[in-house]
């Protein structure tokens, strides 16, 4: 069992292929959800699974870019992520509470006062 | 050789437990049972900084993520609560499009992924005091500091801070507009 787990550990390449599954979930759910806040919570899926990758590519990738330096651009860059999302949950949930106070729903498919 | 196994026992778990609750994010029924699966999720996530030796991350990602961002949209969910989003079901139309669009993007990322730049890498050192060399490029000013950014996201916080209350707040009552029942 141990011997088993040692040969199979993660790549970089197995690493990418759960933040990316992770990214398209997110995706499916933005384009199927009809509830608002569902669709702000997927979004969140593809900031975090985002946010993951740019601190493995700093871990597997950019040092060697930077000549051996070690560098830590892809944590500070993680930390902007989480902002930013922290600021847009805030934003998206005001829309929503202003949304439901005028309109009594919140459900995407029948928010269309910009259609016409 | 256990050293070597346990990171690699705990990744898969990780992996399986983030995939699952994040399939059921985006299909479960209930909006508030999605909120506490994203939860789960994002804990997960701060797993996966702790195996990729970034125990500050993790942390951030507890406090902000897990802590702030899931609260806010349980709350989002309970302010905007409607009879008819209780059962939240997708078209059949829309959740074809939208597993096309999500299976498109994973294959092509996919393809991507398995490039020779992303083939036999190994994980590189840390600097020593990591949580230290974080906060002094967030505040350098030099050729590779972050202290502009650091300052629009700072900017950014208070603007989305103003502009959420602005916009949830209830409008004055000789502006307030006639209530549209749709």
């Amino acid at each position: 069992m141990a011997d088993f787990l040692t040969a199979h550990a993660p790549t970089l390449t197995h690493w990418l292929v759960l933040t990316s599954a992770l990214f398209s979930i997110g995706l499916y759910g933005m384009l199927t959800r009809r509830n608002a806040v569902g669709v702000l919570m997927s979004l969140e899926l593809c900031l975090n699974a985002a946010a993951v990758n740019f601190v493995l590519f700093n871990r597997y990738l950019a040092p060697t870019a930077q000549g051996g330096a070690e560098r830590l651009d892809g944590a500070v860059m993680t930390i902007f992520v989480i902002a930013v999302a922290a600021a847009e949950v805030v934003v998206g949930m005001a829309i929503f509470v202003a949304m439901y106070a005028e309109r009594r729903t919140v459900d995407v498919t029948r928010l269309d006062a910009l259609k016409d | 050789m256990l050293a070597s196994a346990i990171p690699t026992l705990v990744f898969y778990l990780l992996a399986a437990i983030s995939l699952t609750l994040a399939w059921s994010v985006v299909t479960g029924r209930r909006i508030l049972r999605a909120a506490v699966s994203l939860m789960g999720v994002l804990a997960a996530s701060a797993g996966l900084y702790l195996l990729l030796d970034s125990p500050f991350l993790a942390g951030v990602q507890v406090l902000v993520y897990v802590g702030g961002i899931v609260v806010l949209l349980v709350f989002a969910v309970m302010l905007t609560r409607t009879t008819e989003l209780l059962e939240d079901h997708p078209t059949r139309g829309r959740q074809i499009i939208g597993g096309a669009v999500a299976t498109g993007f994973f294959l092509l990322s996919y393809n991507m992924m398995t490039a020779d730049a992303f083939v036999g890498r190994t994980l590189s050192p840390l600097p020593k005091n990591d949580v230290a060399a974080i906060g002094r490029a967030l505040l350098d000013t030099g050729e590779n500091g972050y202290a502009l950014p650091f300052e629009v996201v700072s900017l950014l916080l208070l603007a989305a801070m103003i502009g959420g209350i602005v916009i949830a707040r209830k409008p004055a009552a000789a502006a307030k507009p006639e209530a549209f029942h749709g």
